[in-house]
């Protein structure tokens, strides 16, 4: 991963459409799309214009039928699902819109879960888990259920389990959707700070204009392509769709 | 990875009792079905377990230890007279009413054992001696017998209850005096009604009727001689049928007499077809409700399955989780089912009703089956999860 290459995430005349026929969707539309190192970029745009379908393609999560992705050095497109498996555990940390806490663990497990994929000991993957839970403010809770929390918590959990094994892509989708005003401020400031480093990139999918001031820059979507860049969101006036 | 995997089937305590419902109920059944299956099964040989000899000898038609075909008494010289034989005695059985005092009739096995030697007699007597059977008229009765053959009495209460015969007490077979002078302890009957031992020559006078009595002839063999090398020669040289008596399921020998009466009853009865649906029934029973079980709990944690994928676990190790998953809760269950068998049984064989023998073997064939339900279960788990696709986690 090479630091003088400034690019983190790069997509390039992507295309990708779900179903055949008259039942066709076109999501992606040589869509391109760009985030820093040690940026916060935030995905904007109307239902349907494709941001969960990009966010799945940089993530690794989809490939896209036709465009290269390049995260961090490596691209994306023709790798095989193994190899796109073992990119996905080491580099990306993921925060969801609903948590996705696995109820019936506790806190910490929830947390240790991608060092335990990555193969790490039990032992000290739970010593970085508390480390790291520790830092999102939740030294204590190590042992309660993620339903015993309030959604501030949980979503710090979820940030804490997706930054423990220290992945230089932060994937979030829709972080702030599920809590209130303040909680929702804190988190993103939470995230935001941990993207100033220049191994670390977090994109933010969102409709949530209130968090918007948190992005280093804000990429709008529509109708499966990247329709502006906003690098100075302060000057961004609020659409209703967004 | 596979401690998370245990926390998450153990974190979900209802989901967890529905599975361990089904598979212990399942692995209940089949134990506990073929446990008395076994258990009946070895009640159709009871006459080689009960009348111990090394050799059983029969006419040439006899398929099985229940099956009498009296031979002349003249055979018994025929047989004695092989090369290897130490001795041999007479033996007759047959199934005769015995009137009470009562008046009640009541299906009795007769069984004449030689009285000098007294080959063939009862192992354990509770009560009495096996030598008043010389004197005249007598008999010895099992135990489950004398309490099928009791009389009932009134309490002062008003209860009447049943006493057990007892030595010196007075039956009739064909008209004929049968006084006990002893209570012995044997293994029940296929037929479940009593067995009544008194001498051969005697049995002759209770059975008038009979041209011929001697139903088998037990055969000692010689020093140095087996059974089954003595079995040939009897066969070779006298024509007549004759069998080994080990009872050992998994030592039967080709000639074993128990064997062949398992399998006879095995092929001419409908009791493995009656069991045999009670232990497929289990099978079935427990990989429906627990498979089901199972893949509601895969249902229910598929989000976080999807989730766990996109976080950079392969489908092996999802794979594995699942199958941990399973084969923890079968083998939680299997233990449960098993142990409720062998608690179920531990009651059957204190009230003697029905029989109960649990091999080792059917705990292990048990244990197996519940794996495979397990497996099955875990299959069908893992076939749900690598169709879930990695990107439905962001949509929401």
């Amino acid at each position: 991963m090479s630091m003088d290459n400034p690019i983190a995430v790069s997509a390039r005349k992507v295309e990708m459409a779900f179903g055949v026929g008259e039942a066709k969707v076109v999501a992606l539309k040589q869509a391109d799309f760009t985030a820093r190192r040690g940026e916060l970029i935030m995905l904007v745009g109307p239902s349907g214009c494709g941001k969960t379908t990009l966010l799945s393609v940089i993530a690794g999560t989809l490939t896209p039928q036709a465009g290269e992705i390049e995260v961090f050095g490596q691209r994306l497109d023709g790798l095989s699902q193994e190899a796109l498996t073992a990119f996905r555990q080491k580099n990306l940390g993921f925060v969801f819109q609903s948590f996705n806490l696995i109820p019936t663990l506790t806190v910490i497990e929830n947390v240790m879960v991608p060092l335990l994929i990555q193969g790490t000991k039990h032992a000290l993957a739970r010593s970085k888990a508390a480390a790291i839970l520790e830092q999102v403010g939740l030294k204590g809770r190590e042992e309660s259920s993620p339903n015993a929390l309030s959604g501030g918590q949980q979503q710090r959990v979820a940030i804490a389990r997706a930054l423990v094994h220290e992945p230089p892509l932060l994937i979030c989708d829709e972080p702030t959707s599920a809590l209130d005003k303040d909680t929702g401020a804190q988190i993103m400031q939470m995230i935001r700070d941990l993207s100033r480093s220049p191994q670390r990139c977090v994109v933010v999918v969102t409709h949530d204009f209130r968090i918007f001031r948190f992005a280093d820059r804000i990429a709008e979507m529509e109708d499966g392509r990247i329709s502006r860049v906003i690098d100075d969101p302060s000057t961004l006036e609020i659409q209703p769709h967004l | 990875m596979y401690r998370l995997a245990l926390n998450m089937l153990f974190g979900d305590r209802a989901k967890l009792a529905m599975l361990l419902c089904g598979l212990s109920f399942s692995a209940l059944l089949m134990a506990q079905q073929t446990s008395v299956f076994f258990g009946i099964m070895s009640w159709t040989y009871t006459p080689v377990v009960n009348i111990r000899a090394h050799v059983w000898v029969s006419d040439p038609k006899v398929e099985q230890a229940n099956d009498a075909k009296p031979m002349r008494d003249t055979e018994l010289g025929r047989v004695r007279s092989v090369d290897g034989v130490a001795w041999v005695a007479p033996l007759h059985t047959s199934f005769l009413q015995a009137r009470m005092v009562d008046g009640n009739f009541k299906l009795i096995t007769l069984v004449g054992i030689d009285a000098d030697t007294f080959a063939g007699a009862p192992a354990e007597l509770s009560q009495g001696r096996i030598e008043d059977l010389r004197l005249p008229n007598t008999v010895i009765v099992d135990e489950w017998g004398a309490q099928l053959m009791g009389r009932p009495v009134k309490g002062p209460d008003g209860k009447i209850t049943n006493v057990p015969l007892k030595p010196g007490d007075v039956f009739e077979i064909n008209d004929i005096e049968a006084r006990v002078v002893g209570i012995c302890k044997v293994r029940r009957a296929f037929t479940g009604g009593p067995f009544v031992y008194t001498t051969y020559d005697r049995a002759k006078i209770y059975n008038l009727g009979a041209r011929r009595t001697l139903t088998f002839m037990l055969v000692e063999p010689a020093t140095g001689v087996t059974p089954a090398e003595l079995c040939s020669r009897i066969e070779t040289e006298t024509g007549l049928k004759a069998w080994t008596t080990d009872t050992v399921i998994w030592d039967w020998s080709e000639r074993s007499l128990a064997k062949n009466t398992f399998w006879w009853f095995w092929k001419n009865t409908g009791i493995p077809f009656s069991f045999g649906t009670a232990v497929a029934l289990g099978l079935f029973v427990g990989i429906a409700v627990s498979g089901q079980t199972f893949y509601s709990f895969v249902l229910e944690n598929l989000k976080y399955f999807a989730a766990i994928k996109a976080m950079g676990a392969s489908m092996g190790v999802l794979a594995r989780m699942l199958i941990i998953q399973a084969v923890t809760a079968g083998l939680i269950g299997f233990g449960l089912g098993a142990g409720m068998a062998q608690a179920i049984g531990r009651v059957m064989i204190e009230k003697g009703m029905p029989p109960f023998v649990m091999y080792p073997q059917i705990l292990f064939a048990t244990l197996a089956l519940t794996m495979g339900i397990s497996i099955v279960s875990a299959i069908i788990g893992i076939v749900k999860v690598s169709r879930v696709d990695a990107a439905t986690v962001f949509r929401g």
